[in-house]
């Protein structure tokens, strides 16, 4: 049961102009019909990571592998680049406002897309923008095509973009943030449609700050912080036994919903450091509980058990 | 504990132009006590931020009252309600935005004390610092040199400069991470214990609002559908549209059930009846005709359905 291995990221480091790096060798994989969750909090380079696969990072020096379905992709012509950008790899935002052009219609937009990859008619175009929205679920998909960014509500204009992401049925989906703007209800119908979207055997990478979010709608999880993964695994396995300090931390700071309420929350004491100033060692030993003297080299990610990763000194054989 | 707020039938609408009118606050009725903590939450467009203003003075009512300590503050003229500005005062969600950039915290922290003609302004603010956990030599600093948590406390301390015995914050901890949005939720609950000041929390977050409040009033299209112990109402929900609400909340440790369909009505238009029975599970016809009243049902909890789970 080896599924495909569609995406395999291998130390990717970023750097600035100046030399300040922004990822410090970040390495993820991603099969065929799993969604991959990455996680962290602001700063922590998921962002960039994502824009690293979708090579939109005008001005940055990329090192290290980004492997898709067995293409490298760094350092890319862009020419190559954008055949398989939106074809192959597509991507969406956490602003449907921003990625839509407000002067012409959503349906124009998802048309051009499509005529821009395929050679089709208008009308052929048009027919599969109006099946693809009525896939997403929007109501009245040969109205709604019509209509303008502005005249969708939220939740309409986010399932427009995944219709619009969707339109060359892409290997891999990109989605950063993709709920963050909406209400929860509405919410909870976006994250139906990308499981559903996945169990189509696409790949899923969801960007999000949001554990509740990971576990709802991703097969695994990569934990990211100050550039770096320092845990990865299948989502139950790291949600319900979190290793490194830094995902137990962060899992205990989220107030419950139910069960006792506690007197006060959990907190991490400090802040991440900038990436200009970031410790030699393990990037989170400025700020944990368990910090020791081993903690001031940097400990590697490393496969403890089946599938799961972590980089921190306590689990060093 | 004796009544601190009170809010009587409020009602806020605005006028679109060609006789369009939104009802964005409805027939909304509500208390605060004295040192009590109360949540309004509910999705984009429900009036939980235009209740707020409307309970602080900050935007007039259409009709209805608002009663601070006893007395009427609603209609009141900007002068005639500069006494009552020091006992109530509101935090933003945006910290960055609220302050000015060309000042120093220390500045900003002053400017609430000397409008007020406070004596001991220094000492004041070295005061206030400390009690939001930041040490008083970052007084001289510019906002930008924050990172946003610290943001958000030099905005709770300017907010507590006057000595209010109110607070109102919109979506006070939504901005932030994680790990910091703990230090703030927790940093609200020192400050409950340490000064009695009263709360009224705007958020759209289930679990945060439960950690913070000790009432939950949850709206949905300007007007509150239940109301109650914040434990109870978010552990045991009796109207369908609190259950819908926290259903869709995505959680580590189960999955979510079927979400609810559709988005909420606009308000300029908003359905018969029940407003919600649109998307409500349990309809009923009677749902499609009647509006229900908020009505007590035991544990000091309120809720306007005809069903109640």
């Amino acid at each position: 049961m080896d599924a495909e291995q569609l995406l395999d990221i291998q130390g990717l480091k970023l750097n600035l102009p100046d030399g300040t790096r922004l990822l410090e060798g970040v390495s993820l994989r991603l099969n065929a019909g799993e969604a991959l969750g990455v996680v962290g909090e602001s700063g922590s380079g998921k962002s960039l990571t994502a824009m690293s696969v979708m090579g939109l990072l005008p001005g940055l020096k990329a090192s290290g592998s980004i492997l898709f379905s067995g293409q490298e992709l760094v350092n890319l012509p862009d020419k190559v680049m954008r055949k398989l950008r939106g074809a192959r790899i597509a991507m969406i935002f956490q602003d449907p406002m921003t990625a839509f052009l407000p002067v012409r219609s959503i349906g124009a937009q998802i048309d051009e897309q499509i005529r821009l990859h395929h050679r089709v008619s208008r009308r052929e175009a048009r027919a599969r923008t109006v099946q693809l929205l009525e896939r997403m679920g929007v109501p009245d998909p040969a109205m709604a095509a019509k209509r303008y960014p502005h005249q969708l509500s939220g939740g309409l204009r986010q399932r427009a973009m995944i219709a619009m992401a969707l339109s060359c049925t892409p290997a891999l989906l990109i989605a950063d943030e993709p709920t963050t703007a909406l209400d929860v209800t509405v919410q909870a119908q976006i994250l139906t449609l990308l499981r559903e979207i996945r169990e189509e055997g696409a790949g899923v990478m969801l960007i999000t700050h949001d554990m509740g979010v990971v576990a709802q709608a991703c097969t695994h999880v990569a934990v990211m912080y100050s550039g770096l993964v320092v845990e990865n695994g299948p989502v139950r396995d790291v949600l319900d036994r979190p290793l490194h300090p830094y995902t137990q931390a962060l899992l205990a700071a989220i107030p419950p919903l139910d069960g006792p309420r506690p007197e006060r929350l959990p907190t991490i004491s400090g802040q991440p450091p900038t990436p200009d100033n970031r410790p030699t060692g393990c990037v989170f030993a400025p700020r944990c509980s368990f910090v020791r003297s081993e903690c001031a080299v940097r400990p590697p990610l490393t496969e403890i058990e089946e599938g799961r990763r972590v980089a921190c000194v306590l689990y060093a054989a | 504990m004796s009544v601190l707020l009170e809010a009587r039938n409020l009602e806020k609408s605005y006028r679109l132009g060609r006789g369009r009118v939104l009802h964005a606050v409805s027939g909304v009725s509500l208390q605060v006590r004295k040192g009590e903590a109360l949540a309004l939450v509910g999705e984009s467009g429900c009036g939980k931020s235009t209740l707020g203003r409307t309970l602080i003075g900050l935007t007039q009512p259409t009709s209805g009252k608002v009663l601070f300590d006893g007395q009427e503050i609603s209609g009141l003229s900007d002068r005639a309600m500069r006494p009552w500005r020091a006992r109530m005062q509101m935090v933003f969600q945006d910290s960055s935005a609220a302050f000015n950039p060309r000042r120093t915290v220390g500045e900003s922290l002053a400017e609430p004390l000397r409008i007020h003609r406070r004596h001991g302004v220094r000492e004041r603010v070295a005061e206030l610092l400390d009690q939001v956990g930041l040490s008083q030599s970052v007084a001289g600093r510019f906002p930008h040199e924050f990172s946003g948590g610290q943001r958000q406390r030099l905005n709770i301390a300017r907010a507590l400069a006057l000595g209010p015995e109110l607070l109102v914050a919109d979506e006070p901890v939504s901005a932030l991470d994680v790990s910091v949005q703990a230090q703030i939720v927790n940093l609200f609950g020192d400050l409950r214990a340490s000064l009695g000041v009263a709360c009224i929390f705007i958020s759209h977050d289930l679990s945060v609002v439960r950690q913070m409040a000790d009432r939950i009033a949850v709206m949905y299209l300007g007007s509150i559908v239940e109301e109650g112990n914040g434990l109870n109402v978010l552990d045991r929900p009796a109207h369908p549209y609190t259950k819908a609400l926290l259903d869709a909340v995505p959680r580590p440790d189960r999955a979510l059930p079927p979400p609810l369909q559709g988005d909420v009505p606009s308000p300029v238009n908003p359905p018969s009846g029940c407003r919600f029975h649109t998307r409500c599970p349990i309809a009923q016809p009677r749902c499609a005709t009647e509006r229900p009243v908020l009505q007590p049902s035991g544990e000091g909890r309120q809720v306007a359905c005809h069903y109640p789970l």
